[in-house]
């Protein structure tokens, strides 16, 4: 294989994989700063109904 | 909170005013204006009159595109106007006038005196060439109506006024973030790394990302908006233009401000095509549709009309 190539490849596997770190610690720390108290209950009852719609 | 605002508007304010100032400008105190004329002309006004004989020459004058210092152009005529007081060029071919052109007056002469040789630059405004693209990628070339993106999103939330208003709203919120981000990317890192095929993948994650954000965020922030946005939000990842509009942001050579107006302009384009269309499908509810049209195949043609009215801008163009 050319060299070249193989450089390629792993440079793009490592900045694709720094990008997707990067981000999804970003997102991770959003969810969890903009956290928002859901209440069980109205899964509970979700559950509970036919869900057709 | 109230600072910080004032802030930003000033801010804005002086990038607007930096903005203005490097569209016009000439660098010779005895150049008043240089600007493009017509499609092929460029007129230079001077401070006092010119001597006729140092203007009628055309080896005084050399112009050429930035880009390209060894291609000079043909100058076919050479006017006086207002009283020797200004210099009309006509050019052999159109001027391509989203280039910057350099312009070089060889030992002007103006009654008798030399006044040097002045270089000057004559480029279209910029603040119109913005202008233009946010309206070309809002109307002349609207992505929905012209290139028929985006078209599940759009029958899908057209039925009424409300829903299509929130989703163009959502739409064009989403569609800046994830454009500016997507060229910020491509520019810095996929292009010098030379990953460019891995374009649309990395496209695809930095929209999901936006919406996924914009979603989370919003749902703290603003719960009332958020409720208003409702299922529209994910809906946002399934719409073609979001692509289209980083990937058209790869291929041109666009700076930051040139891809936010593009940014802009898809994102209203396609509120301007939901609240149109919008409009129509809530009076065809009232209208005697013949059974088989009725619903989508009626909308169908609707939006057939609809593009067939926005042809009419087509080929058009400002400033």
């Amino acid at each position: 294989m050319d060299p070249f190539l193989i450089k390629l490849a792993i440079g793009g596997l490592a900045v694709l994989g720094a990008i997707g770190l990067l981000f999804g610690i970003g997102l991770a720390l959003a969810a969890h700063k903009f956290a928002v108290k859901a209440n069980p209950k109205v899964e509970e009852v979700l559950e509970v109904l036919a869900g057709a719609q | 909170m109230k600072d910080l605002r004032l802030h930003v508007i000033v801010v804005g304010l002086l990038l607007l005013g930096g903005m203005l100032l490097a569209g016009c400008g000439a660098e010779h105190r005895f150049i008043k204006k240089i600007s493009f004329k017509g499609t092929n002309q460029i007129e230079i006004a001077f401070a006092g009159p010119v001597d006729e004989k140092w203007a009628k020459n055309v080896e005084n004058y050399a112009v050429y595109e930035e880009p390209d210092p060894d291609i000079l152009l043909n100058i076919t005529d050479v006017n006086l106007a207002q009283g020797g007081k200004a210099v009309i060029l006509t050019f052999e071919s159109d001027l391509n006038q989203t280039q910057p052109h350099l312009v070089t007056l060889q030992d002007m002469m103006a009654e008798g005196r030399s006044m040097g040789t002045a270089l000057l630059t004559v480029k279209k405004l910029y603040f119109g060439y913005l202008f233009s693209i946010l309206l070309g990628a809002m109307i002349i070339k609207n992505f929905v109506f012209t290139k028929y993106l985006g078209l599940c999103v759009f029958f899908g939330t057209s039925q009424k006024k409300s829903t299509a208003v929130g989703m163009g709203i959502t739409f064009t919120i989403v569609m800046i973030a994830s454009a500016m981000m997507s060229w910020f990317l491509y520019q810095f890192v996929l292009k010098p790394y030379r990953l460019d095929f891995l374009q649309i993948i990395v496209f695809i994650g930095l929209v999901s990302l936006s919406v996924q954000a914009v979603d989370t965020i919003l749902r703290k922030v603003n719960p009332a908006l958020f409720k208003a946005f409702g299922v529209y939000l994910v809906l946002v990842i399934a719409n073609c233009i979001i692509l289209a509009v980083p990937l058209i942001l790869a291929n041109s050579e666009y700076n930051a401000w040139e891809s936010l107006m593009l940014a802009v302009g898809a994102g209203t384009g396609f509120l301007i095509a939901l609240f149109l269309m919008s409009s129509v499908r809530e009076r065809l509810e009232l209208a005697n549709v013949p059974p088989t049209y009725r619903g989508l195949p009626i909308a169908f043609i609707t939006a057939g009309l609809f593009a067939l009215a926005f042809m009419g801008f087509s080929g058009m163009s400002i400033f």
